[in-house]
């Protein structure tokens, strides 16, 4: 072996080694950096992919409203152009009006934030959301949708934030079975895509009268999420030979979301949690 | 040869901001284009050892400040079985599996085989995503391998190698733009007879 290169190789094994053993705040304190450098590139690639694909749209729209003008008369194709129009504002309304009455009515305090990039990772079920320590996030935060509990917040740098989907193996909720005094712990599963997502609720009872068809929610303990958030409906039951578990099809469509909810702390809690 | 390791290293630095706009294809499997790896692979095959090393921990560096999960879990009287996140750093040492083995092909691309080259890019990241889960299930235990997890490594994979091409083609611009060889062998004609 030549004399460089094994400079370099002893250089590249300490600089692994320096790597491996940094603690998990020098980690935070680098993957913060990070993505403080990213986060402008992050958020104007998302702005540019929503008006990339408003334009397609738009140009799809065209293309359809100008067949039917060959067939309709100009000004019924105008009339049924305003009524689509007209459509998509009621859409948007509805749903922006639902985000509103769920931000209004939570008994907590929430943020509102939008999906800024799905599932950068290979193997975690993560999203990034475009608001981060600035707006008062932080680490664990507990994520929400009006269709029940998204996840929790991982990784929160100034602007943005990364959110452990529910889906994630990583993402361990305390959960009860609506009906029954059956609690247990469900989380994602490995491997699994995120296309058909199916959580796993483990640590039943092997006897418990649990049925498809069940309701799962939070019960609140572990001091990480809020009680009685839905989580899922139960799709199946299994009796093991210590304990019973229950697959859970997730309450909210992972991949339908846009618009979450962050859960902020109280303020009294606040600087004891810093 | 400075000119095209710094080019090069701009190129990596490029392919990671271009990484944050390469969605998962839900249709496959979650399977995605790993733009940041195959660059670091194509380059890996037109430096030397020393280069090699330090590419590989700029993109190992980058790859984990980007991933890696944090080791938060709960209450632990509620969340008894915490479960374990890959350390910062362990993809340092993949990528530089990762490179060591285009570097073995290295001969044969300076001959002007690029294609096994890009073949063997396929191979790398097929090797790499399947230790990475190799090593998640170590860390977390109870080992399962869901028909899912293959088809998004191989998917992975071959969406990957079929863009690596193109990545040698911008090689061999950058390189002739610093005036570099980085295929010899197959350009030129030999004598072969020792005078």
């Amino acid at each position: 072996m030549k004399p460089q290169n094994l400079i370099a190789l002893l250089l590249f094994i300490a600089g692994a080694a320096w790597a491996l053993t940094r603690s998990e705040q020098t980690v935070r304190s680098i993957q913060k950096t990070y993505y403080n450098s990213i986060s402008y590139v992050v958020k104007s690639g998302s702005t540019f992919e929503t008006t990339a694909s408003e334009f397609v749209k738009e140009v799809e729209h065209s293309e359809e409203w100008k067949a039917r003008y060959n067939l309709a008369k100009e000004e019924l194709d105008k009339k049924r152009m305003e009524v689509a129009h007209l459509r998509k504002l009621e859409e948007e309304n509805a749903r922006l009006s639902q985000a509103l009455k769920f931000q209004k009515e939570a008994p907590f305090d929430v943020i509102a934030a939008k999906i800024i990039r799905r599932q950068p990772s290979t193997w975690w079920h993560t999203v990034t959301i475009n608001r981060g320590e600035k707006q008062g996030i932080g680490v664990q935060l507990p994520v929400l949708s009006p269709e029940g509990l998204v996840g929790k917040v991982d990784a929160p740098s100034e602007d943005t934030s990364t959110v452990i989907l529910l889906t994630d193996e990583k993402c361990k909720v305390s959960a009860k079975v609506d009906g029954t005094p059956e609690l247990g712990i469900l989380s994602g599963q490995r491997g699994l895509t995120g296309q058909d997502p199916v959580l796993k609720l483990s640590f039943l009872s092997k006897d418990a009268k649990i049925s498809a068809g069940m309701r799962v929610f939070t019960t609140g303990k572990g001091k990480l999420f809020p009680p009685d958030i839905l989580l899922g409906t139960v799709t199946s039951f299994e009796s093991g030979p210590l304990y019973g578990e229950a697959l859970v099809k997730p309450a909210v469509d992972f991949a339908a979301l846009q618009t979450v909810f962050v859960k902020l702390l109280p303020h009294s809690l606040e600087e004891e949690y810093r | 040869m400075i000119k095209y390791i710094i080019s090069v290293i701009l190129l990596t630095l490029a392919a990671c901001l271009l990484q944050q706009f390469l969605p998962a294809i839900g249709g496959l499997h979650g399977a995605r284009v790993l733009i940041l790896p195959l660059v670091f692979l194509c380059a890996a095959v037109t430096v030397d050892f020393a280069t090699m090393l330090v590419l590989a921990y700029l993109c190992g560096f980058l790859w984990d400040s980007q991933h890696t999960l944090g080791s938060h879990g709960g209450d632990p009287e509620i969340y008894k079985e915490q479960i374990e996140s890959l350390s910062f750093g362990y993809s340092i040492i993949l990528y530089a599996m990762m490179g060591l083995l285009m570097q073995g092909i290295q001969p044969l691309f300076r001959k002007g085989k690029w294609h096994l080259s890009s073949l063997l890019s396929g191979i790398a990241i097929f090797l790499y995503l399947f230790s990475e889960y190799l090593l998640i299930n170590f860390v977390r235990g109870d080992f399962t391998f869901p028909a899912t997890a293959f088809y998004r490594i191989y998917l992975t994979s071959a969406l990957t190698m079929l863009f690596s091409p193109i990545v040698f083609w911008i090689m061999f611009q950058l390189a002739s733009l610093c005036q570099h060889t980085i295929r010899y062998d197959g350009l030129t004609r030999r004598s072969r007879y020792i005078d």
